[in-house]
């Protein structure tokens, strides 16, 4: 009884006092799980956390007031689902994502309104007749021109210095590097950071990060500056002529590699423009249970400009593939721009 | 440190009054353990992680530690308390799992006042480190939210010794109440990758209790089966902040049992109070 009693005595106290200290805070009203509540939810949580809303002029208030006719007590959920996809797609961002038991919703438009222009096995067979290496998530090898080749397919691969000292260190006498990104969909920053450490000499300035101070759509942190140092001594690093080849599936963490590196003088990049997504995402979820992620802390480059819509190649040094094609003219141009 | 401390040894020195410095070289000062096993019920919330109200299970292990002190044994208690817990709670829909770890350490001195043979008050303040994390494996960027505070406060003890038939019992009632300190958050949206990159500004805030409240207090009933006493009673916890436009909400309320022991530590060097017989 007496138990009893102080467990109702600890909790009502504790409202209490949660209720005097909570206003102005984050709380959210108590959502049920019913179309309306998840749908408000959804809504709520995106306005609240979402970092791209003035960048990309996306009317909030105005997409709400567009769907929210939509949602109806009789609906299932997967018809509750396919608006929420289609709502939130109005964000034109690949890093916005809706996960339920059964679907992922993604905005692809990033990557599907270009062709194909990358096959792996175009340059596993034609450039290294299936004779290469491979550690820690890479390919590697030697081009017939003595320029060394790696090809990293997602930085959600941990690289490991132990694996990237043997690489570097094979490759070593070769005369240039490229390393290619292509179809390359992110990962983990902390990789970028590890791959870069071992292309400059000194601690750099390659970007800027800043995040949301507060549920209004313009509530940003100063952007805090981004600084990498040089791999410790006794790895190896590379000083020579880099080409980082990117195309149009170089999203998230890839693109923010392809920002970086841009900027670092003995380096150029080939092929299109990376698909962007420079916004980190942070995820949520809603009362049915629902995770919901989205863009929430802006990246910049070096020199202060977003890269969430994607990052140029270097001047002259576009290059496309045509659907079909047996060879690889962005490699043979990253071979002509080490060699020439 | 050396501001937050000051109030509190001005408490003690009040509640110890104008009463002359005492040694306690020639006395005997038993030390009070108390070692329990809980488990019961958790509620934990965070913003920073889902805006859901997650529910599930707590368990704990807890050591409390009574003595009168060295400096006016006849009137102060000093006491000394590690608790550990665990929870595993999960979302109203059940898909999703939250854990909470938390790691608190407490040390205090109260004024002691017996009152009858059988009831004794006390009251005082104390100095409490707390570390843990919150972990929701299901978010990408944003998986913990980490928990840190240094704070004093007030604590206090009720004892009342009474019997049920021959069973001899004890009931002790011990609260802690933070009131000032300093405590951890980041900023609303910040990301825990900012923070390794550097960006480590505004981490730290002075707690009170507008924005960090906790309250963390134990209904016991000592039953002297022997000269080791089971322990059986109730604790609760709570652990709310509101900062950044952020709430993060812990509460537990748990059963406990353990047991209590009553020992006497001597110095070899310093002659005892009472015939030994050693064991060695």
């Amino acid at each position: 009884m007496l138990t009893k009693h102080f467990a109702r005595l600890t909790c009502e106290l504790a409202a209490t006092l949660t209720l005097a200290a909570c206003a102005g805070d984050d709380a959210m009203p108590d959502w049920a799980d019913t179309p309306a509540d998840n749908f408000d939810a959804l809504w709520t949580i995106v306005d609240r956390r979402y970092c791209f809303f003035d960048r990309k002029d996306v009317d909030w208030q105005a997409v709400y007031d567009s769907y929210r006719p939509r949602i109806s007590d009789e609906m299932t959920r997967e018809e509750l689902f396919d608006v929420c996809a289609e709502m939130l797609d109005e964000l034109r961002d690949g890093h916005v994502n809706l996960v339920s038991g059964f679907n992922t919703s993604a905005y692809r438009e990033w990557w599907s309104g270009y062709p194909e222009d990358f096959s792996l096995r175009v340059i596993q067979e034609k450039y290294f007749n299936f004779n290469y290496r491979q550690a820690s998530g890479m390919i590697y090898g030697f081009l017939p021109q003595n320029i060394g080749y790696i090809y990293y397919s997602t930085f959600s691969q941990t690289v490991g210095d132990g694996n990237l000292d043997n690489i570097l260190y094979y490759l070593s006498t070769a005369d240039g590097l490229i390393f290619d990104v292509r179809n390359n969909g992110g990962g983990e920053l902390t990789n970028v950071e590890t791959l870069v450490s071992r292309f400059i000499d000194r601690p750099t300035l390659v970007g800027y990060i800043s995040h949301k101070t507060g549920p209004g759509h313009s509530d940003f942190s100063a952007p805090y500056e981004i600084i990498y140092r040089p791999a410790s001594e006794g790895r190896q690093r590379w000083g020579k002529p880099v080409v980082v080849l990117a195309n149009h599936s170089t999203y998230s963490a890839a693109n923010n590699f392809v920002a970086v590196m841009k900027n670092l003088p003995q380096v150029k990049i080939a092929g299109a423009p990376t698909g962007g997504g420079a916004g980190i995402p942070f995820s949520s979820e809603l009362p049915c249970g629902w995770s919901i992620r989205m863009s929430s802390a802006p990246m910049l480059d070096a020199l202060g400009r977003s890269t969430e819509e994607g990052v140029a190649p270097s001047p002259g040094c576009e290059a496309t593939i045509p659907p079909g094609a047996t060879d690889d003219p962005i490699l043979d141009l990253a071979v002509r721009l080490l060699t020439e | 440190m050396k501001k937050l401390l000051t109030p509190l040894l001005i408490v003690i020195a009040a509640l110890i009054g104008g009463t002359g410095v005492c040694r306690a070289d020639d006395e005997a000062r038993p030390v009070v353990s108390s070692y329990t096993l809980g488990v019961g019920s958790a509620s934990l919330t965070d913003t920073y992680l889902t805006p859901l109200h997650y529910r599930g299970t707590t368990w704990q292990a807890d050591y409390r530690r009574l003595q009168a002190a060295p400096f006016h044994p006849e009137k102060l208690t000093m006491k000394l308390g590690v608790n550990l817990d665990v929870a595993q709670t999960h979302n109203p829909a059940g898909n999703a799992t939250m854990w909470e770890a938390m790691l608190t350490a407490d040390w205090g001195v109260m004024r002691r006042w017996s009152l009858l043979p059988t009831l004794t008050l006390a009251i005082g303040g104390e100095v409490r480190l707390q570390g843990g994390a919150f972990y929701n494996a299901r978010n990408g960027n944003n998986p913990a939210s980490a928990k840190a505070a240094a704070t004093i406060g007030l604590t206090g003890l009720a004892s009342y010794t009474f019997r049920i038939g021959r069973l001899p019992i004890r009931a002790v009632y011990q609260p802690s109440l933070p009131a000032l300190g300093a405590f951890f958050s980041p900023e609303y949206g910040q990301l825990y990758y900012e923070i390794y990159l550097g960006e480590r500004r505004g981490l730290a805030h002075c707690a009170w209790w507008g924005n960090y409240f906790a309250l963390d207090h134990l209904l016991a009933f000592d039953l002297q089966l022997g000269r080791t006493q089971l322990r059986l009673g109730y604790q609760g916890r709570y652990l709310s902040t509101h900062v950044n436009r952020l709430s993060s909400t812990a509460s537990a309320n748990l059963f406990v049992i353990g047991i209590t022991t009553e020992w006497l530590s001597l110095s070899p060097r310093k002659p005892s109070p009472i015939p030994l017989i050693h064991a060695y």
